[in-house]
């Protein structure tokens, strides 16, 4: 694998000044032509009459299809992927994503499939949107689900409207201000509670991890409406306490909210909802495969438990005598609409040949081999690495740069980037928050259930010689990567002076 | 076993390595009575996997049970249309696992394949709206519209500290999706949303959006071309909303029309919204396309989304790496601009390479090309007997609305014609009325085929009002 990454210099031929399309521009190129023109030619400006016209063309690149494909495919050296590398980026569950998902997802009943067709054109279609709903509602262990929402975080805001109104046809919309969320948490999770129109309330973390069960109780009252909580957790620890921590809650008349960024690791082992759980979102492009895209698009469908189901969004596909319809059961009560139309379709199409292929038992052994190769891991790197909470982990290990810091001054940051020299991609870095790793920077690995176990030992020997390498030779880590197209990159300046198009596409 | 490649050996010696006798001890924190048994497959009802072969057949005994647009003379659009796709586009962006199998890139020196990119898609963006800056994505048109609202508010608190401005305005005929959304997310926000019906032309109803538009609204929408296929008069919504100091927002449901409408910049909007999948994207029952959100350089600071940056490296090379990140979630958590973590980069990507194989030209003719298509398409439909334009003698881009009578569509789908989309529901007065659109992928033959079709199907019906 390290070869891979000291190709990427290399191969830069067809474009070796690394322009952007908007520089290799050369006007009278072009890729694509129209048809003949089949109907009579219009003089545009009459048949606009009474429309304003944009005074000039946007001036978009002009480029044949060799060197359009050729840009793209430069580009493409320049990226890690799964494909390519081992990407243990902890938290977004970098699994590979099976070829199939995408030869079957680009046949033309998929891609052509348009929102407005009559319904009896789009059985196919519902049909699967149900069997995926049930899929997951067996796996949650809750009532009724929802494909709707667009990414987790859109989830995470659908679930906390469906809390909301709920509250509010109680008569408690007004009292129940406060979403209690862990110190831990992902960012999403109070900046989604704010967006929903919640004060939030920071739970503070035991230092293993778990949640402060005396702390809950003390602040969970009558002005509660939900606790967020990730499990495992971000630290990647199982909660122990998931049913008293429900418990409370639900005494004091508030719902648990389950972040599900990693189910992967108790997919098939629990149901959430045997927990208590009263909503949760999944990841699609998480846990079932969905590919990650550059950063999206995924998918973030919510379950939730019987007494919420009236609040979920509209249309919810369902399956009648006649067949199956899309329908709004309970017009008075949804929250409405988060997303046009269905969702992500075709992410939730991916997810649902990826199911396809699990089935029952490889849900289950999916989580166990994701668990698994993560303590692998962390038996591995003991004592290369600080671990904050060397007990079994899930899916996901948390290492922290105590030591390289503390002894040689290198830096979790230097680590990351030293890694990419070796054709890995970088842990997830300084997350969780630094209260929770003792001040230190952390390094937080997935390695996901996909990865062999000689990529696993090959990522150990890698650590070790960087652990190696922090000692003896520090400044190729605090200087790396050295193997990359750019060098260590100013993101600073990206801040501070953004720039955020390329002058020649207003020129 | 599928996609695991650890064998029974690796997992034993793994386990060892661990100082575990099973991987179940290491699932221990969950309650014994809570794991759930395999032995038992009542407990979790999913069916047993199958091979690909298998799948394959599954997928395909399914899609034989739906239809598609290929499948008909297709007239429907209303936020999602029916274009061409060049094989250039999947080739890239679906079967080239280098960016479709890679993630955020937080790492830079290792991500400049979709930092430039999306770079590129930024100013591409630019380049079509006129706006300074545009982000990396958002979900769809109508999220982007959404958050747009929050945006408007964001602003307002600053620029108008006492005032407490709660309203958002929709004004004329806006895509219901985008209404329904934007009602959904300020629902739980707090904010009043106020819709402003369109006059009789199918327009914004100027009068009365003068008097919508009170020092309580902090931000008006206005979609242009508007659901109903019409351009609307941009600037004069940007005059009406200046007293009051209201941000402006452009709603775009059919990217294509930037290649010859006046831009965004140029009628004076501060943010521009809208859905990308007219650009490259598949149909897909309506996404996973993408949302676009430009704004003027002002607002940047209050921008939602991922946003790339030019740089340069450690050694004075140009670079890409995100930024502004001080404005998001995993930094500001509940003070952060929005709750957005990811774009859609993949979707963003391919309208990219969709603009740059039209070319600057090529886009140009491409919307010409549509528009001739609709004009002939008006000239059939209105000729047929019984039709005529609903707003007549208002400018339409790709899409227009015809008032026939209500409940064609059973006798046009036996002729394989899917016509306009019935707006029954979509407001007072609409009964009998469709909305038709047209694209490059429409040929003169469908457009017969479908006159014909309505003509048949007419036969008999009282004449529209």
């Amino acid at each position: 694998m390290q070869y891979e990454s000291e190709r990427i210099m290399t191969n830069t031929l067809a474009n070796p000044a690394e322009k952007l399309l908007f520089e290799v521009s050369k006007t009278g190129r072009r890729c694509l032509r129209l048809p003949e023109l089949d109907v009579p030619k219009v003089d545009v400006k009459a048949a606009l009459k009474g429309a304003k016209l944009r005074q000039k063309p946007a001036n978009l690149p002009e480029v044949g299809e060799l060197d359009l494909v050729r840009h793209f495919k430069n580009l493409a050296q320049k990226n890690f992927s799964v494909d390519r590398n081992f990407y243990p980026l902890g938290s977004c569950t970098m699994k590979y994503n099976p070829k199939i998902n995408v030869t079957l997802l680009s046949l033309p009943g998929f891609t052509k499939a348009h929102p407005h067709l009559p319904e009896a054109d789009l059985q196919g279609h519902i049909e699967l949107m149900h069997t995926l709903e049930g899929w997951l509602r067996e796996i949650s262990g809750l009532a009724a689900v929802t494909l709707q929402p667009a990414a987790g975080a859109q989830g995470e805001m659908t679930g906390l409207m469906v809390i909301k109104a709920y509250f509010e046809e109680k008569g408690e919309g007004k009292t129940r201000r406060k979403v209690i969320i862990p110190d831990n948490a992902h960012g999403t999770n109070p900046a989604t509670a704010a967006l929903a129109g919640f004060e939030t309330v920071t739970l503070k973390g035991k230092a293993d991890g778990n949640v402060d069960l005396e702390l809950l109780k003390s602040l969970v009252g009558p002005d509660t409406a939900a606790m967020m909580i990730t499990n495992p957790s971000t630290l990647g620890i199982l909660e122990p306490n998931m049913v008293e921590i429900a418990r409370i809650l639900h005494a004091a008349g508030a719902q648990l909210y389950m972040d599900g960024a990693n189910m992967n690791a108790i997919q098939g082992m629990v149901r959430p909802g045997d927990y208590g759980v009263d909503v949760m979102h999944f990841n699609l492009h998480k846990t079932y495969s969905v590919p990650h895209g550059s950063g999206g698009p995924g998918a973030g469908p919510i379950a939730v438990a019987k007494h919420l189901e009236p609040y979920l969004p509209y249309p919810r596909p369902m399956k009648t005598d006649k067949g199956y319809t899309l329908a709004n059961p309970n017009p008075k009560q949804t929250i409405g609409k988060v997303r046009s139309f269905f969702g992500n379709y075709g992410a939730l199409v991916m997810a649902y040949i990826y199911m396809s292929q699990l089935g029952r038992e490889g849900v289950r052994r999916n989580g166990e081999n994701a668990v698994l190769n993560a303590n692998y891991l962390r038996a591995r790197l003991r004592g290369t690495f600080h671990i904050q909470n060397d007990k079994p982990c899930a899916h996901e290990v948390v290492f922290t740069d105590a030591i390289q810091h503390k002894e040689y001054g290198v830096t979790a940051l230097d680590i990351a980037k030293r890694m990419i020299d070796y054709g890995i991609h970088p842990m997830t870095i300084y997350f969780p928050l630094p209260a929770v790793t003792g001040g230190h920077g952390a390094m937080m690995v997935e390695p996901t259930e996909t990865e062999s176990k000689e990529t696993l030992d090959y990522f150990v020997e890698v650590m070790q010689k960087i652990a190696a390498e922090c000692k003896d030779n520090p400044e190729v880590v605090r200087n790396a990567p050295h193997t990359t197209p750019v060098s260590r990159v100013d993101e600073k300046t990206a801040t501070t002076n953004p720039q955020l198009y390329c002058a020649m596409c207003i020129a | 076993m599928p996609f695991i490649q650890n064998t029974d050996a690796d997992r034993a010696e793994m386990l060892k390595a661990i100082g575990v006798g099973s991987i179940e001890e290491l699932f221990r924190d969950i309650p014994a009575n809570l794991r759930l048994k395999m032995s038992d497959a009542g407990v979790l009802k999913l069916p047993p996997g199958k091979g690909e072969l298998e799948v394959t057949r599954h997928i395909q005994d399914l899609l034989s049970r739906t239809r598609n647009a290929g499948d008909y003379a297709y007239f429907r659009g209303g936020g999602i249309y029916n274009h061409f796709v060049s094989t250039v586009v999947d080739h890239i962006a679906l079967f080239d696992g280098s960016f479709i199998t890679a993630y955020t890139p937080y790492q830079p020196e290792c991500s400049q394949g979709t930092l430039t990119f999306i770079f590129e898609f930024q100013s591409s963006i630019t380049a079509l709206t006129g706006l300074e800056v545009a982000n990396a994505s958002m979900y769809d048109g109508a999220s982007a519209l959404a958050e747009a609202m929050m945006m408007g508010k964001h602003v307002s608190e600053d620029r108008h500290r006492k005032e407490n401005r709660n309203t958002f305005v929709l004004a004329g005929a806006v895509n219901p999706e985008y209404m329904q959304v934007c009602r959904t997310y300020a629902d739980v926000a707090g904010l009043k949303v106020v819709h402003v019906a369109p006059g009789p032309d199918g327009r914004v109803d100027g009068d009365a959006l003068a008097k919508a538009l009170t020092r309580k609204v902090f931000a008006v929408a206005v979609q242009s071309p508007n659901y109903l296929g019409i351009i609307e008069d941009v600037e004069a919504v940007v005059a009406a909303a200046r007293e009051n100091e209201i941000l402006v927002v452009q709603a775009i449901g059919e990217a294509l029309s930037l290649a010859l409408l006046q831009t965004p910049a140029e009628s004076g909007v501060d943010v521009c919204v809208g859905e990308g999948q007219s650009l490259g994207n598949h149909q897909f029952l309506g996404g996973p396309a993408f949302g676009f959100f430009a704004s003027k350089k002002d607002w940047l600071r209050k921008m939602p989304g991922r946003i790339v940056s030019e740089t340069k490296d450690k050694d004075g090379r140009r670079a890409f790496s995100l930024a502004l990140a001080t404005r998001e979630q995993h930094i500001r958590r509940e003070k952060a601009t929005s709750n957005i973590c990811t774009n859609q980069s993949l979707c963003a990507l391919r309208a990219l390479i969709h603009l740059a194989a039209w070319g600057k030209q090529g886009f140009v003719e491409l919307a010409e090309h549509t528009v001739a298509k609709t004009q002939y398409a008006m000239q059939k439909l209105a000729a047929v007997p019984g039709v005529k334009l609903a707003h007549p003698g208002v400018p339409v881009f790709n899409e227009f609305v015809i008032q026939a009578v209500p409940g064609l569509e059973k006798k046009l789908l036996k002729k394989k014609v899917v016509g306009g989309l019935p707006l029954d529901k979509y407001g007072k007065g609409r009964r009998g009325q469709y909305l038709v659109a047209v694209t490059e992928v429409t040929t003169k033959a469908d457009i017969d085929r479908y006159a014909e079709a309505l003509a048949e199907a007419m036969k008999g019906k009282p004449v529209a009002v």
